[in-house]
């Protein structure tokens, strides 16, 4: 048996064309950027909701430990704007409000201090934001957000009309 | 001196340009907006420095987009089949029957534990320019479906 001999062949680099790749990947590109519009971070606000009338939730458990409920009147302007801020303490034998007028920094100022006053314990505080019917959700939103930097953690927008809750 | 015999060829070397261009390409690609089906991008939401990113444990997410008229807009995954008057609630009503009818279903996935469909995240996209009164009114109309768990969607500052 004879033995086989590959035959020699010239060595042949090869020429992959890549230009028309990179004219698409240019093409690609562009169409991306064009296109490309990054998104806002979005996050949540926590609150409460108002409690419903009757049933188990309303009913008081006689262990609960009632708690310390600030009870923040806001009057919206006819464009929708704050015009009044108010602040009781529920059950509070001095019952003259606090008047913050429509800062709200002072509404955070004033929170800030109750809430070391109660030195922070969050179960035992409550804000319930009375809310005019007209306030836009901008204000609402800076309202809760005040609330949550000031330490609160449970805090329940309703309707300054009782009836419409 | 003589110039240098026959042609020299020049070419660039266009291989790691082409690398970086695909990887430019991959970027964009992954950081495409990928649509979503529950998120109106029409809706301009207020800003806050307290709002915090979805908690990425909660199982139902439900959105509801609420426009500046108080209207809430449901997108094309929540009114699968139906005609264009049904993707919009007009009222407190509309959306406490509509919340019950998705409250029911959420019960009947989770093997009849209400408490499991109690505990849904309920997020409210509404706009910046809403009046209270139209946010609370879809508050409501939620809770009394039987959701609990209510929060309001924010830009993050």
């Amino acid at each position: 048996m004879s033995k086989k001999h590959k035959p020699s062949t010239d060595f042949v680099e090869p020429d992959l064309p890549i230009t028309p790749m990179l004219d698409m990947s240019f093409q690609l590109m562009a169409f991306f950027i064009f296109t490309f519009r990054p998104a806002p971070t979005e996050g949540q606000i926590a609150m409460s909701l108002p409690k419903q009338e009757g049933g188990e939730s309303a009913i008081p458990s006689p262990t609960d430990e009632k708690p310390e409920v600030y009870v923040v009147r806001v009057e919206a302007a006819s464009n929708g704007t704050i015009s009044r801020i108010q602040l009781t303490k529920k059950d509070d034998i001095d019952t003259r409000p606090v008047e913050l007028g429509a800062d709200i920094a002072a509404y955070q100022k004033e929170l800030q201090t109750r809430y070391a006053a109660i030195q922070g314990d969050k179960t035992k505080a409550k804000v319930t934001l009375e809310i005019q019917e007209n306030l836009l959700q901008d204000y609402v939103v800076q309202l809760l957000d005040n609330g949550l930097r000031s330490g609160f953690t449970n805090i329940a927008p309703v309707p300054l009309d009782p009836k419409k809750r | 001196m003589s110039a240098p015999s026959g042609p020299d060829k020049c070419e660039p070397n266009l291989v790691p340009m082409l690398d970086m261009v695909l990887q430019l390409v991959m970027f964009f690609m992954v950081c495409a907006n990928f649509v979503m089906e529950q998120v109106n991008e029409t809706i301009q939401l207020p800003e806050a420095i307290a709002a915090k990113p979805l908690d990425p444990n909660a199982t139902n997410i439900i959105f509801l987009n609420v426009n500046a008229a108080g209207e809430v807009l449901l997108s094309g995954l929540d009114v699968q089949g139906k005609g264009k008057d049904d993707n919009v609630l007009r009222n407190q009503v509309q959306v406490q029957q509509y919340m019950k009818r998705r409250f029911d279903e959420d019960v009947r996935r989770a093997n009849g534990d209400k408490d499991k469909a109690k505990k849904s995240s309920l997020i409210i996209r509404a706009d910046k320019t809403t009046p209270f009164e139209k946010v609370y009114a879809v508050m409501k109309g939620c809770q009394l479906a039987g959701y609990e768990n209510c929060q309001l969607r924010a830009i993050r500052r």
